[in-house]
Protein backbone atom coordinates (compact mmCIF):
# COMPACT_ATOMS: atom_id res chain seq x y z
CA UNK A 1 0.00 0.00 0.00
CA UNK A 2 2.65 2.67 0.87
CA UNK A 3 4.66 1.35 -1.93
CA UNK A 4 1.67 2.04 -4.27
CA UNK A 5 1.15 5.31 -2.59
CA UNK A 6 5.11 6.25 -3.21
CA UNK A 7 4.82 5.43 -6.74
CA UNK A 8 1.59 7.81 -7.01
CA UNK A 9 3.21 10.45 -5.72
CA UNK A 10 5.96 10.35 -7.87
CA UNK A 11 3.96 9.66 -10.78
CA UNK A 12 2.70 13.22 -9.75
CA UNK A 13 5.81 14.81 -8.63
CA UNK A 14 7.20 13.71 -12.62
CA UNK A 15 3.82 14.94 -13.85
CA UNK A 16 4.58 18.34 -12.52
CA UNK A 17 8.26 19.07 -13.67
CA UNK A 18 6.84 17.72 -17.48
CA UNK A 19 3.97 20.48 -16.84
CA UNK A 20 6.09 23.31 -15.72
CA UNK A 21 8.60 22.54 -18.57
CA UNK A 22 5.97 22.62 -20.71
CA UNK A 23 4.48 25.80 -19.43
CA UNK A 24 8.38 26.77 -20.00
CA UNK A 25 8.16 26.39 -23.65
CA UNK A 26 4.69 27.68 -23.87
CA UNK A 27 5.98 31.45 -22.95
CA UNK A 28 9.06 30.97 -24.87
CA UNK A 29 6.27 32.43 -27.42
CA UNK A 30 6.63 35.92 -25.78
CA UNK A 31 10.64 36.23 -26.71
CA UNK A 32 11.35 37.99 -29.92
CA UNK A 33 12.61 35.29 -31.56
CA UNK A 34 9.27 33.62 -32.09
CA UNK A 35 8.21 36.45 -33.80
CA UNK A 36 11.06 37.58 -35.75
CA UNK A 37 12.98 34.90 -38.24
CA UNK A 38 17.00 35.12 -38.28
CA UNK A 39 17.84 37.43 -41.04
CA UNK A 40 18.17 35.76 -44.59
CA UNK A 41 21.22 37.38 -46.97
CA UNK A 42 20.60 37.19 -50.41
CA UNK A 43 22.90 39.71 -52.57
CA UNK A 44 22.55 43.19 -51.55
CA UNK A 45 19.16 42.51 -49.55
CA UNK A 46 18.71 41.49 -46.43
CA UNK A 47 15.15 39.64 -45.57
CA UNK A 48 13.73 39.73 -42.04
CA UNK A 49 10.27 37.54 -41.37
CA UNK A 50 7.73 38.76 -38.66
CA UNK A 51 4.84 36.57 -37.87
CA UNK A 52 2.01 36.53 -35.93
CA UNK A 53 2.26 33.96 -33.03
CA UNK A 54 -0.68 32.32 -30.22
CA UNK A 55 0.12 29.90 -28.16
CA UNK A 56 -2.48 28.39 -25.62
CA UNK A 57 -2.26 25.23 -23.06
CA UNK A 58 -4.06 23.79 -20.28
CA UNK A 59 -3.30 21.06 -17.86
CA UNK A 60 -5.10 19.34 -14.84
CA UNK A 61 -4.69 16.04 -12.75
CA UNK A 62 -6.08 14.36 -10.27
CA UNK A 63 -5.66 12.03 -7.59
CA UNK A 64 -7.46 9.99 -4.76
CA UNK A 65 -7.44 7.28 -2.54
CA UNK A 66 -10.22 4.77 -0.91
CA UNK A 67 -10.97 5.15 2.46
CA UNK A 68 -8.76 3.47 4.78
CA UNK A 69 -10.15 -0.13 5.86
CA UNK A 70 -11.16 0.94 9.95
CA UNK A 71 -13.72 3.35 8.50
CA UNK A 72 -15.00 1.13 5.65
CA UNK A 73 -15.61 -1.61 8.29
CA UNK A 74 -17.62 0.92 10.28
CA UNK A 75 -19.88 1.56 7.13
CA UNK A 76 -20.53 -2.10 7.25
CA UNK A 77 -18.14 -3.89 4.87
CA UNK A 78 -16.72 -7.04 5.86
CA UNK A 79 -13.41 -7.34 7.31
CA UNK A 80 -12.37 -9.76 3.95
CA UNK A 81 -13.71 -7.31 1.29
CA UNK A 82 -11.55 -4.22 3.00
CA UNK A 83 -8.15 -6.05 2.48
CA UNK A 84 -6.95 -3.21 -0.27
CA UNK A 85 -6.61 0.17 -0.16
CA UNK A 86 -6.83 1.64 -3.73
CA UNK A 87 -4.91 5.05 -4.73
CA UNK A 88 -5.17 6.52 -8.17
CA UNK A 89 -4.62 9.48 -10.22
CA UNK A 90 -5.00 10.80 -13.67
CA UNK A 91 -3.75 14.34 -15.59
CA UNK A 92 -4.32 15.23 -19.12
CA UNK A 93 -3.67 18.45 -21.18
CA UNK A 94 -4.46 20.08 -24.75
CA UNK A 95 -2.88 22.87 -26.42
CA UNK A 96 -2.76 24.03 -29.61
CA UNK A 97 -0.69 27.23 -31.30
CA UNK A 98 -0.62 29.57 -34.51
CA UNK A 99 1.39 31.53 -36.45
CA UNK A 100 0.99 33.71 -39.68
CA UNK A 101 3.87 35.65 -41.50
CA UNK A 102 2.41 39.55 -41.17
CA UNK A 103 5.14 41.32 -42.95
CA UNK A 104 8.61 41.21 -44.44
CA UNK A 105 11.32 43.45 -43.62
CA UNK A 106 13.55 43.86 -46.27
CA UNK A 107 17.07 45.79 -46.07
CA UNK A 108 18.31 46.62 -49.42
CA UNK A 109 20.36 49.66 -51.00
CA UNK A 110 17.12 51.41 -51.40
CA UNK A 111 16.96 51.71 -47.15
CA UNK A 112 14.34 49.32 -45.33
CA UNK A 113 11.23 48.41 -46.32
CA UNK A 114 8.13 46.53 -44.58
CA UNK A 115 6.50 44.46 -47.19
CA UNK A 116 2.71 43.46 -46.17
CA UNK A 117 1.79 39.67 -46.56
CA UNK A 118 -1.85 39.54 -47.16
CA UNK A 119 -3.32 35.98 -46.46
CA UNK A 120 -5.76 35.68 -49.74
CA UNK A 121 -7.41 32.85 -49.02
CA UNK A 122 -8.82 34.85 -45.10
CA UNK A 123 -9.88 38.05 -47.02
CA UNK A 124 -12.05 35.55 -49.85
CA UNK A 125 -13.37 34.17 -47.12
CA UNK A 126 -14.39 37.65 -45.66
CA UNK A 127 -15.04 38.33 -48.63
CA UNK A 128 -18.10 35.31 -49.71
CA UNK A 129 -19.41 36.51 -46.23
CA UNK A 130 -19.98 39.53 -47.45
CA UNK A 131 -21.37 38.92 -50.93
CA UNK A 132 -23.45 36.51 -49.28
CA UNK A 133 -25.01 39.54 -46.46
CA UNK A 134 -25.55 41.57 -49.51
CA UNK A 135 -27.43 38.71 -51.75
CA UNK A 136 -29.68 37.84 -48.48
CA UNK A 137 -30.30 41.60 -47.59
CA UNK A 138 -31.28 42.31 -51.38
CA UNK A 139 -33.54 39.19 -51.48
CA UNK A 140 -35.25 40.92 -48.38
CA UNK A 141 -35.00 44.41 -49.27
CA UNK A 142 -36.37 43.63 -53.00
CA UNK A 143 -39.20 41.27 -51.71
CA UNK B 1 -2.50 36.02 -7.36
CA UNK B 2 -2.54 39.92 -8.55
CA UNK B 3 -4.21 40.97 -12.25
CA UNK B 4 -0.77 41.53 -13.58
CA UNK B 5 1.07 38.35 -12.85
CA UNK B 6 -2.12 37.08 -14.19
CA UNK B 7 -2.25 39.01 -17.81
CA UNK B 8 0.46 40.61 -19.28
CA UNK B 9 0.63 42.92 -22.02
CA UNK B 10 3.83 44.00 -22.77
CA UNK B 11 6.52 45.60 -25.14
CA UNK B 12 9.33 43.11 -27.11
CA UNK B 13 12.42 44.24 -28.94
CA UNK B 14 14.36 41.88 -31.00
CA UNK B 15 17.89 41.66 -31.18
CA UNK B 16 19.28 44.87 -33.18
CA UNK B 17 20.48 44.02 -36.54
CA UNK B 18 23.67 46.22 -38.06
CA UNK B 19 23.50 46.37 -41.96
CA UNK B 20 25.08 49.11 -43.61
CA UNK B 21 25.80 51.46 -41.05
CA UNK B 22 21.61 50.92 -40.31
CA UNK B 23 20.27 49.85 -36.83
CA UNK B 24 17.64 47.85 -37.35
CA UNK B 25 15.31 46.73 -34.42
CA UNK B 26 12.34 44.96 -34.21
CA UNK B 27 9.81 45.33 -32.04
CA UNK B 28 6.83 43.47 -30.99
CA UNK B 29 4.17 43.19 -28.18
CA UNK B 30 2.94 40.22 -26.37
CA UNK B 31 -0.34 39.63 -24.58
CA UNK B 32 0.64 36.89 -21.96
CA UNK B 33 -1.78 35.02 -19.46
CA UNK B 34 -0.66 32.97 -16.76
CA UNK B 35 -3.08 30.73 -14.93
CA UNK B 36 -2.70 28.08 -12.54
CA UNK B 37 -3.68 24.94 -15.09
CA UNK B 38 -1.99 26.39 -18.37
CA UNK B 39 -1.75 29.61 -20.31
CA UNK B 40 -2.14 31.99 -23.05
CA UNK B 41 0.39 33.85 -25.35
CA UNK B 42 -0.51 36.29 -28.72
CA UNK B 43 2.29 37.76 -30.13
CA UNK B 44 2.48 40.20 -32.64
CA UNK B 45 4.53 42.71 -34.33
CA UNK B 46 4.38 46.27 -33.95
CA UNK B 47 7.26 48.55 -35.86
CA UNK B 48 10.81 48.19 -36.79
CA UNK B 49 12.98 51.00 -35.62
CA UNK B 50 15.47 52.20 -38.18
CA UNK B 51 18.95 53.63 -36.42
CA UNK B 52 21.01 55.81 -39.03
CA UNK B 53 23.33 58.70 -38.41
CA UNK B 54 21.68 59.50 -34.78
CA UNK B 55 18.55 59.26 -36.63
CA UNK B 56 15.73 57.29 -35.42
CA UNK B 57 13.01 56.37 -37.69
CA UNK B 58 9.63 54.41 -36.93
CA UNK B 59 8.26 52.07 -39.63
CA UNK B 60 5.03 50.50 -38.46
CA UNK B 61 4.08 46.78 -39.20
CA UNK B 62 0.48 47.00 -40.32
CA UNK B 63 -1.63 43.29 -40.32
CA UNK B 64 -3.14 44.24 -43.93
CA UNK B 65 -4.57 40.76 -43.74
CA UNK B 66 -6.09 41.60 -40.04
CA UNK B 67 -7.09 45.32 -41.35
CA UNK B 68 -9.10 44.05 -44.65
CA UNK B 69 -10.61 41.26 -42.26
CA UNK B 70 -12.11 43.78 -40.23
CA UNK B 71 -13.02 46.47 -42.51
CA UNK B 72 -14.96 43.40 -44.81
CA UNK B 73 -17.06 42.36 -41.46
CA UNK B 74 -17.84 45.66 -40.60
CA UNK B 75 -19.40 46.61 -44.32
CA UNK B 76 -21.69 43.02 -43.39
CA UNK B 77 -22.93 44.48 -40.17
CA UNK B 78 -23.48 47.63 -41.73
CA UNK B 79 -25.23 46.13 -44.49
CA UNK B 80 -27.06 43.68 -42.36
CA UNK B 81 -28.23 46.63 -40.14
CA UNK B 82 -29.20 49.00 -43.55
CA UNK B 83 -31.41 46.07 -44.75
CA UNK B 84 -32.68 45.02 -41.43
CA UNK B 85 -33.82 48.95 -41.32
CA UNK B 86 -35.34 49.45 -44.51
CA UNK B 87 -37.48 46.30 -43.92
CA UNK B 88 -38.77 47.48 -40.86
CA UNK B 89 -39.52 50.46 -42.61
CA UNK B 90 -41.25 49.59 -45.14
CA UNK B 91 -43.37 47.71 -43.38
CA UNK B 92 -44.42 50.29 -41.01
CA UNK B 93 -45.44 51.81 -43.79
CA UNK B 94 -47.67 49.25 -45.18
CA UNK B 95 -49.23 49.46 -42.04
Amino acid sequence: MIDTTNEVLSLVNKREQQVATLMEKLFSAAQASAVFSTPVVAGNYTVVTACEVAVGGGFGSGMGQSPAPASREQQGETPQSVSGVGVGGGGGGGGGSNGRPVAAIVIGPQGVRVKPIVDVTKIAIAGITLGGTIAVMLRKVLK
Amino acid sequence: MQFKDVFQWRPVSGEPLIVDGQTITPQSRALIVRLPVGGFVWHLPTAVLVEQNGQVKRLPIVNVTRVLQLGLLASCVGIALAGWLASRKREENRT
